[in-house]
């Protein structure tokens, strides 16, 4: 809790400073457009990874797992040149999303009915998925979308709709598609009983299996859930660029993760939530922007990203007291 | 509904292996409806892992179970919940980030109207149930992570305790409890055999079972030694049986003798913890410290040991030491074996020699740098004839050892650095009567070359018959001393628990 607090004040001192150094970073236009739409696929999967770290486990693969599913959606795509516009994104939609579950049910059997540890798993596959992309596009070549489906698909992406239909406020499919995610998750991690059991796999693996909870089960889905988020994350993306690529989404993994951290689920499980993760992605993102803004230059940004998680996580440890609790043994 | 005297339980030639140890060599066990069978042993006996086979958590036993009168093969915890057992763990295992209410109806929540939600308010409500059914004194919102450790053991009860359960086993549920949570679970545990439910009692304290237990049966190194009922049954008898020989043959005569002060302990304080501690440790003393779980007398240890922060002035052979680290301590001559070997003592994947040698790996180096197999070789099996370590070899893995001789190269980690005063926190704990009793000898031993023993035990009868003086603490302070020889455990442990001292 500590810690969210602080990064909501830290990401509101950084707005507050940002505002009156920039004429333009309160604009709509850059909020909304820039920060918020770059931020929405980011989003989609961070929500996914909040549910596998909540449950105490990670996923390093997610990059390569979305890299392998926009893949597959141009290339399905492709194969559906000819027919009609919305039937051949239907299709490819379906196709990757079937592709990000089922990837993701692969790190799921490996880490809860194999027992190989979550680092290993994916590590492990964070190579073999990128290996499959490099497959699919015959070694690395660019894949692009038929030029009949390209202006709807790129609407995906690039589309706006006026909120409340006042015509001076518009937010892109992005956001609302990222919305739409946020809001399923919370209803699974925070309704259901099942997201009541990623919190108590999460918070004592070995009682929840002893109190009867298939544990196995729960950590598995988290892992072909967050498949998903990669495969919807996927689709809106090949929106921005029409193409697909077996080199893309380098890095991704580490925002991703940084964000579920910073915002304040622990590296174990068992706390934190999808508004933590929110407003570790919303700090991340504000600083990304701001970033060329205020003239930081290429080589500096990485210090300066890679500090904030740093600052953030080891202000929480030492507030918190490094974890110890003080019980009298 | 089961009559009284209806068998619920049958399990014949139980048979359970772990690795190269057989825990389990062919244990039968029975249990009526509306009974209280006491099951005893002392630790490495067998209780747990008999019980064990039973929660389903192993798929691999050997040997037949029948519950009401059918058999089962008992493969899974779910499997074991669903036929209606239930089991209250020693080392509890409740969820401490959710509430009393979700760690109660922890498996079993019930759902909302759309399907898989969860139904929090009905949750709160039966946990409610649950508790006032129970009599229980806990609040259901409270996340359970802070809770004292009774209140928790409360928890875990409330949730073994379901509806359809028949067959309930409590695992040392006393070994954390003051005096009135004894009773209260005593009442509890009468409640539920007057509704039918077949109850096997786990502990080693056998003061306790003639109050609470119909038939007693007492596992000794994996064999059933007996099987009585209560009422035909003498303590020392069972004592006999568990230990295998009479408590008295268990502890080496006394031949210590205290002389100078050595260690003096002035104002020790740490806010929370512990207040005001000061005591003088003579050389050649053993020093018992006795207290309940929650008392403090690790935290006091530790600090004396400088693994703990604290307020206050301590002294070893007239000048003063700082207490920063376990490192500056152990320079200065002082030793501790803590509590948690597992956690705070072995290093795991490591060898029994690196295990032994930890402590003077400078002694064992080349100019202080190189590590010097030969050196480390030669010290471990040095160690390892003193003390009888089994296997006697340098090289096997920590983690193989049984919990007795891991014990033994820790004391050996320290016996090479020749400290002047060793802090024992539970040194006998989860260790088998033969090498309890050998620890009890090297104890003397030390003591009688001079050494300064201060002695941590949750076991009052081995700090009566091995300490010279007995401090007691309650709520973190010295609330008494009582004298070693002479005192009895009935006495200390109600100076431990009465309130209202000075």
């Amino acid at each position: 809790m500590i810690q969210a607090l602080s990064v909501v004040g830290l990401l509101a001192a950084i707005c507050i400073v940002a505002s009156v150094r920039s004429a333009t970073f309160f604009s709509w236009q850059n909020l909304v457009y820039n920060v918020l739409t770059n931020a929405a696929y980011l989003g989609i999967i961070a929500c996914g990874m909040t549910l596998v770290m909540v449950a105490g486990g990670f996923d390093l693969s997610v990059g390569s797992t979305t890299t392998v599913c926009s893949v597959a959606a141009v290339l399905t795509l492709q194969a559906m040149a000819g027919q009609p516009v919305w039937l051949a994104i239907a299709v490819a939609v379906a196709v990757t999303t079937a592709t990000g579950v089922m990837l993701g049910a692969v790190n799921g059997a490996s880490v809860a009915y194999v027992g190989v540890n979550p680092f290993v798993t994916t590590l492990s596959t964070m190579l073999i998925f990128r290996g499959i992309a490099l497959i699919l596009t015959h070694g690395g070549q660019t894949v692009s979308v038929p030029l009949a489906f390209k202006s709807v698909v790129g609407r995906i992406y690039w589309g706006k709709v006026s909120l409340f239909g006042v015509a001076e406020y518009q937010v892109t499919i992005p956001i609302l598609i990222f919305v739409g995610v946020f809001a399923v998750s919370l209803y699974l991690l925070h309704l259901t009983r099942f997201g009541h059991y990623v919190y108590a796999v999460g918070g004592n693996e070995n009682a929840s299996w002893l109190a009867g909870i298939n544990t196995s089960l729960v950590k598995s889905a988290t892992y072909a859930i967050c498949g998903l988020t990669c495969a919807l994350a996927a689709v809106i993306y090949t929106g921005m660029s029409n193409t697909a690529q077996a080199s893309s989404y380098g890095g991704l993994e580490l925002v991703v993760i940084a964000s579920v951290i910073v915002g304040g689920t622990p590296l174990g499980g068992g706390g934190g939530g999808l508004f933590f993760t929110l407003i570790g992605l919303l700090l991340l993102s504000v600083i990304e922007n701001l970033l060329p803004q205020f003239g930081v230059q290429e080589e500096y940004r990485n210090i300066v990203r890679g500090l904030i998680i740093l600052i953030v996580v080891a202000v929480d440890v030492l507030v918190r007291g490094s974890g110890k609790k003080a019980r009298r043994t | 509904m089961m009559k009284p005297g209806d068998t619920i339980l049958h399990m014949e030639g139980i048979v359970k292996t772990f690795q190269a140890v057989r825990a389990l060599d062919g244990v039968d066990f029975d249990l009526g409806a509306g009974e209280i069978h006491a099951l005893v042993g002392e630790n490495g006996a067998g209780k747990s892992t008999l019980m064990n086979v039973l929660a389903g958590r192993f798929a691999d036993y050997g040997g037949r179970i029948a519950l009401f009168g059918r058999d089962v093969r008992l493969t899974n915890p779910r499997q074991a919940l669903a036929l209606g057992i239930g089991v209250i763990y020693q080392d509890l295992s409740v969820l401490g980030n959710l509430t009393v209410a979700e760690n109660i109806l922890l498996g079993h929540e019930p759902g909302g109207r759309a399907p898989g939600t969860l139904n929090r308010r009905a949750l709160r409500a039966r946990a409610q149930a649950v508790l006032d059914d129970l009599g229980f004194d806990l609040c259901v919102d409270e996340p359970v992570a802070p809770l004292s450790h009774a209140k928790q053991c409360l928890v875990e009860i409330a949730h073994a305790i379901r509806k359809d359960v028949r067959l309930l086993v409590f695992d040392e549920p006393t070994a954390s409890l003051g005096a009135d949570d004894v009773e209260r679970l005593f009442e509890v545990i009468r409640g539920l055999k007057a509704r039918g439910i077949g109850i096997v009692y786990i502990s080693h304290r056998l003061a306790e079972l003639p109050e609470i237990a119909d038939r007693v049966t007492v596992l000794r190194d994996g064999k059933m030694v007996g099987m009585r009922p209560m009422a035909d049954c003498k303590i020392s008898v069972l004592s006999h049986m568990m230990l295998g020989r009479t408590l008295t043959e268990m502890f080496p005569p006394k031949r210590n003798t205290p002389g100078e002060t050595i260690l003096k302990v002035e104002g020790l304080s740490r806010p929370g913890m512990f207040h005001d501690i000061t005591f003088e440790l003579r050389a050649g003393e053993i020093l018992g410290i006795a207290g309940l779980v929650g008392s403090g007398r690790t935290e006091i240890a530790r600090a004396v040991f400088g693994a703990e922060r604290a307020a206050g002035r301590c002294t070893l052979e007239g000048r003063v030491f700082a207490r920063r680290s376990p490192r500056r301590s152990m320079a200065r001559g002082i030793g501790m074996i803590q509590e948690d070997r597992k956690r705070d003592g072995i290093i795991t994947g490591s060898s029994v020699a690196l295990n032994v040698g930890a402590s003077v790996l400078d002694r064992l180096s080349a100019m202080g740098v190189f590590l010097d197999p030969r050196r480390i070789r030669a010290n471990a099996r040095r160690m390892i004839e003193r003390l009888a370590i089994r296997p006697p070899d340098p090289a096997r893995a920590i983690q193989t050892l049984s919990g007795g001789n891991q014990q033994k190269v820790i004391l050996g980690r320290w016996l090479a650095r020749d400290p002047k005063v060793l802090i024992l926190d539970e040194p006998t704990q989860g260790i088998d009567v033969g090498t309890k009793a050998q620890m009890y000898r090297l104890m003397m031993d030390l003591a009688a070359a001079g050494k300064g023993i201060i002695l941590i035990s949750s076991e009052f009868f081995e700090i009566v018959n091995l300490a010279d003086r007995i401090l007691v603490i309650r709520d973190g302070r010295i609330v008494r001393e009582m004298p070693g020889p002479g005192t009895d455990v009935d006495a200390l442990f109600a100076a431990c628990v009465r309130k209202g001292d000075s």
